[in-house]
C-alpha cells in the first residue's frame, strides 16, 4: 500500500536536519550541517535543483515554507542565532531578511495561520521565542518574549485559526478579529500555549506540564471543524503526549499518555487531514498513530531504516523491488 | 456522531498483529535516526542525527531524502478507467437512492452490483492485452499479477451479489452459485463436463428451468429426492460393478465427498468442490446452512496440505454471511481502497450494514470513502472525481474536501478556475478567498495586472487591490496610458472594495468621459477626485496638469467656485513642498520642472477664474 515514489539525491556535505515540501507538493526544502538551504522542484518524480541557499554561518536545524499567498517564501533558522527568509523574485531565491535577535541556536521556525498575515514564530536555545511580522515594503516588526522557557525553547507550533462566531460576513476590507494562539515547549519540562492580547502583546495563557525531561517538540493539529483542540508534544523522557482541550470550556486540557517509547522521541507531526500523528524516535523508526473510538491511540505501521531493498507491506501483487 | 467513530473502524481494519512496515535502503548506523514530514500527499524520510551538534560527525551521513505514498494504483493507466467508470455509477446510485422502493429495488440494485462488475471486467480485459503486449517480462508479470487481482475482486463482488444483494432464496441459489463457479472457473475439465453431461443433467435442466417454471420448491425437492433415491438403488444393486468407472460417476452424482475428491486435478478449487458437492448431496440448500458445507469443503479440499489463502478466507466469510469480515480481510488484502469503498456504498445502499449490527454501521462505509477519496485528490486530474465522493459523506465529507482542494497545485487558469467553481458551488467561502489571493499574489509576481486586479476583487482583498491599483497608476505616471481598460472600465460595484480601487475607477471614468469630449462632466469628476480625498497626494500634481487642457478651452468650464476649489487644492499642494537642497542637478533640474508647471497652473487657474466670473456675471443679469 506504501511504497517509495522518489528519491532525491540532495548532495548535502553533512547531515540533513529538516526536509519539507511546500503547500502544493511540488518543491522539496532541505537544510543541512554544511550551513546550506537547498530547494528542489520534485513534480512528477524528478528532482531539480532550484536553489542552493548560502548565508547561514551554522548547521540549519529547520526551514518552513509560507502559505502561497505571500509568495515563495521560505524560512530557515540555525546555530548561528540567525533566522533567515529567503523568497523567490523574478526567478531567482534571494536572501530577503535577516533576523539576529538571539543570543544563541535558534531551534524551531514556524509560520502562523495565513489569516492572521505573514507572521513567523522563531524559538531559541536563549529561552526566549521571537514573532516576526511583515508589515509591507520588506519591513519586519519583531516582537520577542523573554524567558519563554528557562534553559532553551525546542519548539513553537500555532493553532489553526478559529474563525470567531460572531463575525460571519466581514465587511470588505475589515480583518476579523482573531484570537491567535500558539503552543511552545523547552527545556523546563514544559510546553507553554500563548495567546495575543488586545495590545498585541502576547502573554502566557496556560502551561502545560507532563514531562520529565526537555520537551523536544510540540505540533498543534490541525482543525477538520470539531471543536476540540488537540496538541502533540514529546520528550527526552521518551513519552509522547496528546493533550485535548474541549473549546467549550475553553481552558482545560488534559493529557493521554500516546506511549512510552525506549528511547529519546525527537520529533512529532500531523498529517494535513489530522488523522494519523508521525513520531521519529531514538531508534530507527517512524512510526503512525491513529486514534480509535475509545480513545485508545493505536500504532498503525512503521517505517524503518536498515539496509537491503524497499519492500512495500506485503500485499497482493504489490511488491516493488528496488 | 463524530470524528472519533471512525476510529473505532480503521481499528477494526488497520490494526494488525503483523505490523506493516516500510524499509528505507540507507546507512544503518546506530548513531543516526530517521526525520520524518507529511508532504500535502505524501511523507518525506531522511536520515539525520536529532543530537544537535555544532561539530559535524565523522559518520558518513546520507544525502537522500525518501518520497513516500500510499495509493500508488492511482497512477495506473489502465486503471483509470475503473475509477472514472465506477465513478459514475457511483454517484448514480447516490442519485437515484430516493427512488429506490418498493420491489424494483432489490432488481435496480441487482443492476448497480452488476454495473460495476462489468467495470472490472472491462479493465481486467484491458490489462490482461496489456499483459500481452508488455516488452519486458518484469512488467508483463506485474499486469499478470493485477489480472490476477481484479479476477479475484469480481470473483468476490460477484459471491456477495448473490449472498447479499441477490438474496437468493434456497434452491435458486445453487442455480446462482453454479454459474458463478462456471464463470471463474476458466479449464473446462472433461470429466466433470462428462458428469455434468451424463444421464441425469437433462432431467435437471428441466427441473430448474425457473422461468414460467411453476413447480414450486416442495416439488422440485421431492423430484430430486426421488431420483437420488433411484441413484442409490442402482449403486447397491451392484449395477456399475463390472464398470468401476460408472460406479464412480453414480458414487459423484450421490454427492459421495471421497469420490469427488477423486477427481480432485480436475477441481480447480475447493469452492468448485463445494458447488458441484451441493448440486449432487444438496440442491436445495439453504443460504444459513452453507457455511457447515463451505467449512468442510475447504477442510476437505485442501486435506490439511495447506492452509487459506486471503481469498479463501473473504470467500469462506462471505460464505458465513459476515459482511463485516468480508471487508475487514479485503481491505487488509487489497492494495487500494476502490473495492472496500464501493462494495461496503452498495452493501449500505441495500441497508445491510445496519442489520448486521454494526453500530458504526454507516460510519465504515464514510470512513473508506473518505479514505478511497483521499488517494485520488493525490492524482493531477482525478481529483475531481473526488469531488463527489466526499460530497456524499455527511459528516467529514466537507471538511475533508476543505483540506484536500486547498492543496491543488493551481498551474493554469482553467485549472484554477476549475477549483474555484467548485468551492463557490459549495460555499467554502474561505478556500476561494485563499484561492483567489494566491493567484492575485502570482499575477503581480509576473506583472500581469489585470489578472491580478480582478482576482484580488473575487477574493474581497481590499488592501490587495489597493497595491495592484497603485501599481496601474504608477504604470500610468510611466507610461502616460492604462493596461487593461477593459476591466477598469467595467469595475461597477466592485470598485468600492478599496479607496484606491475607486480612484482608480473614477480617474479612468474621467479619462473617458473627456475623451467623449463631455467637457463638463469631467471636470467636476476631476475636481471631485482631489475635494473627496480619496486621490493620493502624489497623485495631485498630475491631476492637476490633467486640469489644464480643460482650463485651456475656448469656452469656460470650471465655474468660479469650481476655480477656487481648485485653486485651494494647488496652494495645498505647494505649501507643503520642503525646499530641496539643490546640491543635485538632476533635483534641480526636477525643481525648475515643478516650478514651472506651478506657476502655468497659478496663470490658467487665474485666467480662467478672470473668464469664468465674466461669463457668470452676464448670465446672472439676463
Amino acid at each position: 500500500m506504501v511504497s517509495v515514489i522518489n528519491t532525491v539525491d540532495t548532495s548535502h556535505e553533512d547531515m540533513i536536519h529538516d526536509a519539507q515540501m511546500d503547500y502544493y507538493g511540488t518543491r522539496l526544502a532541505t537544510c543541512s550541517s554544511d550551513r546550506s538551504v537547498k530547494i528542489f522542484d520534485v513534480r512528477n518524480g524528478g528532482q531539480i535543483l532550484i536553489a542552493d541557499l548560502r548565508g547561514h554561518e551554522g548547521p540549519v536545524w529547520q526551514v518552513a515554507w509560507a502559505h502561497p499567498m505571500y509568495g515563495n517564501i521560505l524560512a530557515s533558522c540555525s546555530y548561528d542565532r540567525k533566522v533567515i527568509i529567503w523568497r523567490e523574485e523574478n526567478g531567482t531565491w534571494e536572501k530577503s531578511h535577516e533576523h539576529a535577535g538571539h543570543d544563541s541556536s535558534v531551534n524551531s521556525v514556524c509560520w502562523a495561520p495565513h489569516d492572521y498575515g505573514l507572521i513567523l514564530a522563531c524559538g531559541s536555545s536563549d529561552g526566549a521565542i521571537s514573532l516576526l511580522t511583515y508589515t509591507g515594503e520588506g519591513q519586519w516588526e519583531v516582537k520577542k518574549i523573554n524567558n519563554a522557557h528557562t534553559i532553551g525553547c525546542n519548539a513553537v507550533s500555532w493553532a489553526p485559526a478559529v474563525i470567531p462566531g460572531s463575525l460571519i460576513d466581514q465587511p470588505s476590507g475589515q480583518k476579523p478579529n482573531y484570537i491567535k494562539k500558539f503552543a511552545s515547549g523547552g527545556c523546563d519540562n514544559l510546553i507553554k500555549l500563548w495567546k495575543e492580547e488586545e495590545d498585541g502583546q502576547w502573554k502566557e495563557e496556560q502551561k502545560l506540564e507532563a514531562h520529565s525531561d526537555w520537551v523536544r517538540d510540540v505540533a498543534w493539529a490541525p482543525s477538520i471543524g470539531l471543536p476540540t483542540s488537540t496538541i502533540a508534544s514529546c520528550s527526552q523522557d521518551g513519552r509522547v503526549f496528546i493533550w485535548t482541550c474541549d473549546d467549550a470550556s475553553g481552558n482545560t486540557w488534559s493529557p493521554k499518555l500516546l506511549h512510552k517509547f525506549n528511547d529519546v522521541v525527537w520529533h512529532v507531526s500531523w498529517s494535513i487531514t489530522a488523522n494519523i500523528l508521525a513520531v521519529s524516535g531514538g531508534d530507527n523508526k517512524v512510526t503512525l498513530w491513529k486514534e480509535s473510538v475509545d480513545g485508545q491511540w493505536v500504532c498503525i505501521s512503521d517505517v524503518n531504516k536498515g539496509q537491503g531493498s524497499v519492500s512495500a507491506s506485503v500485499t497482493e501483487g504489490q511488491q516493488n523491488e528496488q | 456522531m463524530g470524528f472519533h467513530q471512525f476510529g473505532q473502524a480503521c481499528l477494526e481494519l488497520l490494526t494488525l498483529d503483523d505490523l506493516p512496515t516500510l524499509l528505507i535502503p540507507g546507512v544503518n548506523s546506530k548513531k543516526h535516526q530517521m526525520c520524518f514530514d507529511w508532504g500535502p500527499g505524501e511523507m518525506l524520510v531522511c536520515e539525520t542525527s536529532f543530537n544537535k551538534k555544532e561539530k559535524s560527525e565523522m559518520v558518513p551521513s546520507c544525502p537522500f531524502i525518501y518520497i513516500i505514498r500510499k495509493d500508488v494504483d492511482v497512477y495506473s493507466q489502465v486503471l483509470r478507467k475503473l475509477f472514472n467508470e465506477s465513478h459514475g455509477i457511483f454517484v448514480g446510485l447516490q442519485r437515484i437512492e430516493e427512488e429506490l422502493t418498493g420491489k424494483s429495488r432489490k432488481s435496480q440494485l441487482v443492476r448497480v452490483s452488476k454495473n460495476y462488475r462489468s467495470v472490472i471486467r472491462a479493465c481486467m480485459e484491458e490489462m490482461h492485452q496489456v499483459a500481452i503486449a508488455a516488452k519486458d517480462p518484469a512488467s508483463g508479470r506485474q499486469f499478470s499479477s493485477q489480472v490476477s487481482i481484479l479476477s479475484a475482486m469480481e470473483l468476490i463482488w460477484n459471491l456477495c451479489e448473490i449472498l447479499f444483494i441477490e438474496v437468493a432464496p434456497a434452491g435458486p441459489l445453487l442455480l446462482h452459485l453454479l454459474d458463478w463457479v462456471r464463470l471463474h472457473v476458466c479449464e473446462v475439465d472433461s470429466l466433470s463436463a462428462d458428469v455434468l453431461g451424463s444421464e441425469n443433467p437433462s432431467k435437471h435442466e428441466s427441473f430448474w428451468n425457473l422461468p414460467g417454471n411453476t413447480q414450486t420448491l416442495t416439488e422440485l425437492e421431492l423430484k430430486w429426492q426421488h431420483w437420488h433415491e433411484e441413484c442409490e438403488r442402482y449403486l447397491q444393486d451392484c449395477t456399475f460393478a463390472s464398470n468401476p468407472h460408472l460406479e464412480s460417476l453414480c458414487k459423484i452424482m450421490l454427492g459421495d465427498e471421497a469420490a469427488l475428491l477423486e477427481q480432485k486435478e480436475l477441481l480447480s478449487n475447493w469452492y468448485h468442490f463445494l458447488v458441484t458437492r451441493l448440486l449432487y448431496s444438496n440442491p436445495t440448500v439453504k443460504p444459513i446452512d452453507l457455511q457447515y458445507y463451505a467449512q468442510s469443503s475447504l477442510d476437505l479440499f485442501l486435506g490439511g496440505e495447506s492452509s487459506p489463502e486471503p481469498l479463501d478466507n473473504i470467500l469462506m466469510a462471505a460464505f458465513e454471511f459476515d459482511i463485516h469480515q468480508v471487508i475487514k480481510e479485503c481491505s487488509i488484502a487489497l492494495s487500494n481502497w476502490w473495492f472496500v469503498a464501493h462494495l461496503t456504498d452498495l452493501l449500505d445502499h441495500c441497508k445491510l450494514l445496519q442489520s448486521h449490527n454494526l453500530y458504526f454501521g454507516s460510519n465504515m462505509r464514510e470512513f473508506l470513502l473518505l479514505e478511497y477519496a483521499s488517494g485520488l485528490f493525490a492524482h493531477p486530474s482525478l481529483w475531481q472525481l473526488g469531488v463527489d465522493y466526499f460530497d456524499y459523506c455527511p459528516e467529514l465529507g466537507r471538511v475533508s474536501l476543505e483540506l484536500h482542494i486547498e492543496r491543488i497545485p493551481l498551474n493554469t487558469e482553467q485549472k484554477a478556475l476549475k477549483v474555484l467553481r467548485i468551492c463557490e458551488q459549495r460555499q467554502m467561502t474561505e478556500q476561494v478567498r485563499s484561492i483567489c489571493k494566491i493567484l492575485a499574489m502570482k499575477a503581480v509576481r509576473n506583472n500581469r495586472l489585470g489578472s491580478a486586479l480582478s482576482w484580488s476583487i473575487r477574493a474581497k482583498d481590499a488592501a490587495f487591490a489597493t497595491l495592484v491599483s497603485d501599481r496601474f497608476l504608477r504604470d500610468y505616471c510611466e507610461r502616460g496610458c492604462f493596461s487593461d481598460l477593459d476591466l477598469i472600465d467595467n469595475l461597477g460595484p466592485a470598485m468600492m472594495l478599496s479607496d484606491r480601487l475607486t480612484f482608480l475607477g473614477k480617474y479612468r471614468e474621467f479619462h473617458r468621459v473627456y475623451g467623449e469630449k463631455r467637457f463638463a462632466d469631467a471636470a467636476s469628476l476631476l475636481l471631485s477626485l482631489m475635494t473627496s480625498q480619496i486621490a493620493p497626494r502624489s497623485f495631485w500634481m498630475t491631476l492637476l496638469t490633467d486640469a489644464l487642457p480643460l482650463l485651456e478651452q475656448k469656452q469656460v468650464i470650471f465655474s468660479a467656485e469650481q476655480t477656487y476649489e481648485l485653486m485651494q487644492c494647488l496652494e495645498d499642494l505647494t505649501s507643503g513642498k520642503p525646499v530641496h537642497g539643490g546640491s543635485d542637478t538632476q533635483q534641480c533640474q526636477d525643481d525648475d520642472i515643478e516650478t514651472t508647471k506651478v506657476e502655468m497652473l497659478r496663470l490658467a487657474l487665474a485666467r480662467n477664474l478672470a473668464r469664468a466670473i465674466v461669463r457668470e456675471g452676464s448670465l446672472e443679469g439676463s
